[in-house]
């Protein structure tokens, strides 16, 4: 496209009233987000080869064991432990990756609202844990002969995106809380097996202690993996996928809240490029 | 006290110095997890969280005892010092790009080298041990008291050998651009392979051959063999073929970064990022 034919256009966006260019630069946030975390070799091996090797773990396990759960059973739950793993290295660093590259203050500035720009962020960052279920898929039925027959298809595919969306909304929250600590990262690395436990991943929450129940309810990656579960093996994946949903918007509440307070003591603080 | 003091010649002292002293400056330097806030939630939290994750796959899969899982993880979670912690010490000298004077002095190689293992080597034995206490409080895992020098010794040894094997992949920090996704990927992929959450014996044959020659296999085995009461005489082997393994990861490296350095030293591209 020339430039002459580009200046209308930039033209008719800006006539455009606020709200309706919000879907634009999350698209765009999302769209940039996922072409760049798809070349970062840590992700990669975060989305593709650890939940390959845990996968492999549970399944030779299962086989090694005297329960009855199906592979399919472990093979969806270790790919949304890939979901999970992304989006606390992905988007718990997000703003802190900005601030290091010294782009948080150009984000800020600019007139597009901070929490659409981080929430394409984060969406892409979730997106590209989809990996981890399609690998995992992959390897239970390649490796391990697992039955990947999904009972419901349409209820399947509604149920990963549901998923990816509310961790992409959960990372939101994480990314705009973390920033204010120093080490995110160590949070990051504390919080990846507990949740990996306490939303019933690999383990069915039955076996757990009633007391890590209503944290479990909270966590958005309970209700994903229960309503791909459904879906995939049969049963009613409506429940949960309707509680994956609600989890979204109290995410998305929660981190519009959380990034205009942290944008403001950011301001006020002059501490953008804190480091 | 002076070197003439304790009557050392000036080249051990000097390499006693590079080994001990040096070592512990880098660690300091280098090691990013040190800080508190870093280390617990890292070093202790992390590794604790896995135990339990483990324990109660196995349960829910139905294999093993408590103990081969608290055995097995409690074990493995010092080569998370190891091969982190080595790969940082090594690596992160051309991250910060101190690695051209460091190699530019007269320093003994092997000294250099070796004393960045020690204090690595202690923090892998520590959280070792605190995942064994803290399996104790939480798990009720009581191996027999009769064990615990026995258990102590394998720790050490293990925790040796995968400082020797990270030692080997910090090494390829001198020449890739990218060497902690080695280092995740080898770290995640022992845990299938070294037969910590899943019994040797399952395991295609190829994978086992590979479990071998690769640190914390005959660690654990020996670890288990005395946790369920065996005799620290039939869990010898182990240690040893342990300790074999470790000094020829260390071998390895050390070979390896010679190498690198005549090729870094040839190109000129010690401090290239």
């Amino acid at each position: 496209m020339s430039a002459a034919q580009r200046v209308p256009a930039q033209g008719l966006f800006r006539t455009l009233p606020a709200p309706l260019t919000w879907p634009r630069i999350t698209l765009s946030g999302w769209w940039f987000q996922l072409k760049m975390q798809a070349q970062s070799g840590f992700l990669i091996m975060t989305a593709l080869v650890q939940p390959l090797i845990f996968a492999s773990i549970a399944m030779a396990d299962q086989q090694a064991g005297n329960r009855t759960l199906p592979l399919l059973y472990y093979a969806l739950g270790a790919g949304i432990m890939g979901i999970w793993s992304t989006v606390v290295f992905g988007c718990g660093g997000a703003l802190s990756w900005q601030r290091h590259q010294g782009t948080l203050e150009p984000l800020v500035m600019a007139p597009a609202p901070l929490v659409l720009v981080l929430l394409g962020i984060t969406l892409g960052t979730a997106t590209v844990g989809l990996y981890s279920m399609s690998a995992t898929l992959f390897w239970g039925w390649a490796v391990f002969h697992a039955h990947v027959d999904i009972a419901d298809p349409g209820a399947f595919c509604l149920a990963a995106l549901a998923t990816v969306v509310a961790l992409g909304l959960l990372g939101l929250v994480m990314g705009s809380s973390f920033v204010l600590y120093r080490n995110s990262s160590a949070i990051s690395n504390a919080i990846e097996y507990p949740v990996w436990l306490i939303t019933g991943l690999l383990v069915p929450l039955s076996l757990l202690p009633g007391w890590t129940h209503p944290l479990a309810y909270i966590l958005a990656p309970t209700w994903g993996v229960q309503a791909l579960r459904s879906a995939a093996l049969g049963g009613d994946p409506w429940l949960p996928l309707l509680w994956c949903l609600v989890a979204s918007l109290g995410y998305l509440l929660l981190g519009v809240f959380l990034v205009a307070n942290v944008e403001r003591l950011a301001r006020q603080r002059a501490s953008l490029n804190w480091q | 006290m002076s070197q003439l003091e304790l009557g050392l010649p000036r080249r051990t002292h000097h390499f006693l110095r590079v080994f001990f002293v040096g070592g512990l400056i880098s660690y300091r330097a280098l090691f990013y997890w040190i800080t508190p806030w870093m280390y617990v939630p890292t070093m202790l939290a992390a590794p604790l969280f896995q135990i339990l994750f483990f324990v109660y796959l196995g349960r829910s899969a139905g294999v093993g005892s408590m103990a081969f899982f608290v055995v097995g993880n409690s074990i493995q979670i010092c080569s998370m010092s190891g091969i982190y912690g080595m790969t940082m010490a090594i690596a992160n000298e051309r991250f910060f790009q101190t690695l051209s004077p460091l190699l530019a002095s007269p320093a003994n190689r092997v000294a250099l080298f070796l004393g960045r293992g020690l204090p690595v080597l202690v923090s892998g034995v520590q959280t070792t041990v605190f995942g064994f206490l803290a399996s104790a409080l939480i798990l009720g895992f009581r191996p027999p008291a009769n064990s615990l020098p026995g258990l102590c010794l394998t720790v050490v040894v293990t925790a040796a050998s995968c400082t020797g094997f990270g030692m080997a992949l910090g090494s390829f920090g001198l020449r890739t651009r990218d060497v902690f996704l080695i280092s995740n990927i080898a770290y995640f992929a022992m845990l299938l392979i070294c037969g910590v959450e899943v019994p040797l014996q399952r395991l295609p044959g190829v994978l086992q051959g590979l479990a071998q020659v690769l640190p914390l296999t005959h660690g654990i085995a020996a670890g288990r063999l005395l946790a369920g009461g065996g005799p620290l005489s039939r869990a010898l082997p182990d240690i040893g073929l342990e300790l074999l393994v470790g000094a020829f990861w260390a071998t390895a490296a050390f070979l390896l970064f010679l190498l690198f350095e005549h090729e870094g030293r040839r190109s000129g591209a010690f401090d290239r990022l």
